[in-house]
């Protein structure tokens, strides 16, 4: 016992002797947290247009107006040249041209159902597809318009029998991104810390050469393991705590449902990051291949976690492997414990399979490490 | 100054292939990154379960209905959804969406020409939540059209699609994907380059050659941006192989800029090595300053323009950010250096100021 808490005491020490590891640890992931929780959206606004207008008339004045008021468009120019378009969209400009017609005023009067065109960069088809229904919108505004002013053109239409819509988004009604991202985010933040940490705190004794040192002393191998596990644990502790009072006060998101669950279900993401670790450590010889095998762990399982892009939305292949990812599980309960305040009873399978990889996981990775060490 | 930049040079390769696990990891972590990301990362919603309450039950709330179960995006949950379960559904996530029709719908349809339904979404990922909503409204504007097929409107958008007319997502990923890695690996590639010496105490022994600051630095990039080349050929290869993704433009100048882009990343990690006192310092801080950054700054899925301004100004000195409109606009639209030397321009600006000052801070250490 005395002894593990000396090698704690050691690796403490180790870790807080370099300030920089202090911004590194708490400092530098934080600020992340603030300047991301405020990018991802996909909401598309301030797209760049451009207008021709080959008609000069009132109503294609008014139509132009639409888009200008909005903030889903912002006007880069007003290019009298038609063949000049495709150029503009070429090199960045704009996304996005309007092009009205000659006679657009005189054709919707007399009937004749002109067509605005419409250039659209399509390249970020999920943009693309966004601005076009925008578009759609604002032309039945300006419809709208029209027959107002004039309600004998409008005859026919009011004939048309219209179902609306009324959206309500519950658990988020305002459509805010940050209060979903943030809880992804601090996920990320626990998986990166604890795994680097032990992976490349026990590689860095192999190759400085410290290890046989630790290796000729009483401890036992056991002893050994405990004392790397326990300090990054308590430290992934501290992390969680810590993110989770800034997130309260910078962004003023709190925890929806119950706090012990929440740290209930850390303890046991934290066994699976401390296991990959180990396991990250018993296959690297240097630091530099510690990194990169972690990287490459934690780039794919950031990815398949379901962080940034639905697990839904991928092909079906994919979605299995998922399963095999146990950031997957934590993403899902950190989110809905924190936004939705879900009961264990719900979280039930995903916390079963999180805790029988952490476990399967660690326990092999403690394996191979005893094993190497002899 | 040749023979002992050559000298490093050599120095260096020996390092690489001598620790020919990580060399494989650097050559086939980008490949499986491309397949994996390629498929995977996707906006394109599938299969929205969505729950009914229809409290009309004529033949106009299901035809409703059916508009959305035979729209390719929504699945309908196959039994009546009771308005007491509503919470448990989304707490379970067996549902994304439940539609509420009212009693009087097909009343309030022929009497005053116009009817409301709910829409209640699950936002709880904001994202999904618009998606699912939007889809939403594209279903019942298809349903109104087709109710109305009589009614011509007075007059109607004609969309023109251009360079990627389908508007398919991975027309769109995979050069971005080829921005995002070659930034990750690179960069990493050098963060460790010097600090690797210096706490392996091999710095002192090279401090006391005649080497020159300058020579080192070059020494330590040069080695790594044949390696990077190597990656961005393998990649844009898997790239082509796999997802189709045209090349329109030249190839040369896209393995040009290419070059330009690998230098300024490993000059990045170059400048963080000469910071950094550890190993470990160097990796996180390359790490954090990499990954979240390029994922989410640099346009690579959101558009930098829907974003606070506060944001953007970081966009726009991310080297990413550039080389995506680069890489997008050379492969899908097909211009050439006339459009992008602004763009190239930037970038070598960034590139060489960070050798300057990894050199510089070099060589105040050396001092």
């Amino acid at each position: 016992m005395q002894r593990i808490l000396y090698l704690v005491q050691k690796e403490f020490r180790q870790i807080f002797r370099d300030r920089s590891m202090i911004a590194a640890l708490f400092f530098v992931p934080f600020i992340q947290l603030v300047i991301l929780g405020n990018a991802i959206t996909t909401d598309v606004t301030n797209l760049d247009l451009i207008v021709t207008d080959l008609d000069r008339t009132p109503m294609s004045r008014t139509f132009i107006e639409r888009f200008t008021t909005t903030e889903y468009f912002n006007l880069v120019e007003v290019e009298e040249d038609y063949q000049a378009l495709r150029g503009h969209l070429d090199n960045g400009r704009a996304k996005l041209a309007i092009v009205i017609p000659k006679h657009f005023q005189r054709d919707i009067v007399t009937g004749r159902h002109p067509d605005v065109q419409a250039l659209v960069d399509g390249i970020d088809g999920n943009s693309a597809g966004v601005a076009l229904g925008y578009m759609a919108r604002i032309a039945e505004q300006h419809q709208a318009q029209i027959i107002r002013m004039d309600p004998m053109l409008g005859r026919p239409l009011r004939e048309a029998r219209i179902v609306h819509a009324e959206p309500r988004y519950w658990f988020n009604p305002e459509l805010e991104s940050e209060v979903y991202i943030i809880p992804g985010i601090v996920a990320l933040i626990l998986l990166i810390i604890t795994v680097f940490l032990t992976s490349m705190g026990i590689v860095r004794e192999k190759e400085i050469g410290t290890l046989e040192q630790l290796l000729v002393t009483p401890i036992r191998s056991m002893q050994l393991i405990l004392g790397k596990v326990i300090p990054f644990s308590i430290l992934g502790f501290v992390e969680i705590v810590v993110a989770m009072g800034f997130i309260y006060v910078i962004f003023g998101i709190g925890v929806e449902g119950s706090l012990w669950l929440l740290f209930g279900e850390s303890a046991i993401f934290i066994l699976t990051t401390l296991g990959v670790g180990i396991f990250i450590s018993t296959i690297s010889e240097t630091q530099q291949q510690a990194l990169f095998v972690g990287w490459f762990f934690m780039i794919f399982a950031i990815l398949l976690s379901g962080f940034f892009i639905p697990i839904a939305n991928m092909p079906d292949v994919i979605q299995y492997l998922t399963y095999f990812n146990p950031l997957r599980y934590f993403m899902v309960i950190l989110r809905e414990i924190y936004l939705k305040g879900t009961p264990l009873h719900y979280l039930l399978p995903e916390t079963l399979a999180m805790a029988g990889f952490g476990v399967a996981v660690f326990s092999a990775a403690v394996m191979r490490y005893r094993r190497i060490i002899k | 100054m040749r023979r002992r930049l050559m000298a490093i040079i050599r120095k260096e390769f020996i390092h690489i292939f001598r620790d020919w696990r990580t060399l494989l990891i650097i050559i086939l972590m980008p490949i499986l990154m491309i397949v994996l990301y390629g498929y995977a990362i996707t906006l394109d919603m599938r299969n929205i379960v969505f729950g009914v309450i229809d409290d009309a039950r004529t033949p106009d709330s299901r035809a409703l209905v059916d508009a959305f179960a035979e729209n390719g995006f929504f699945r309908t949950l196959p039994r009546d959804v009771r308005r007491n379960e509503m919470e448990s559904l989304f707490m379970r996530r067996d549902v994304h969406m439940v539609l509420v029709i009212p009693e009087d719908f097909s009343a309030d349809l022929t009497q005053n020409r116009s009817a409301v339904v709910q829409l209640i979404i699950d936002a709880s990922d904001s994202n999904v939540g618009t998606f699912v909503g939007n889809y939403a409204e594209q279903v019942l504007g298809i349903y109104n059209q087709r109710m109305n097929h009589a009614v011509p409107a007075l007059f109607e958008i004609a969309p023109r699609i251009f360079y990627n007319p389908d508007m398919n997502s991975t027309n769109f990923f995979v050069p971005g994907l080829v921005a995002l890695i070659l930034m990750l690996i690179s960069a990493l590639l050098t963060s460790i380059a010097i600090t690797r010496e210096k706490e392996t105490g091999t710095m002192e022994q090279i401090l006391v050659s005649p080497v020159h600051a300058r020579e080192i630095v070059l020494g330590k990039v040069l080695p790594y941006v044949l390696l990077g080349l190597v990656n961005a050929a393998l990649i844009l290869l898997s790239a082509w192989i796999l997802f189709d993704v045209p090349v329109r433009g030249s190839l040369a100048l896209l393995g040009l800029l290419s070059l330009v882009y690998v230098f300024v990343a490993l000059s990045f990690g170059l400048m963080i090595s000469t910071v950094a006192r550890t190993q470990l310092i160097a990796m996180f801080g390359t790490l954090m300053a990499t990954i979240l950054p390029t994922i989410m700054l640099s346009g690579f899925i959101f558009p930098i323009a829907s974003m606070p301004e506060l944001l953007r100004w970081i966009a726009n000195v991310l080297p990413a950010t550039y080389f995506l409109i680069i890489i997008r606009a050379i492969m899908l639209k097909g211009v050439g250096i006339a459009e992008l030397w602004p763009q190239a321009l930037i970038l070598s600006g960034i590139g060489t100021l960070l050798l300057t000052a990894a050199t510089r801070r070099f060589r105040m250490r050396l001092e």
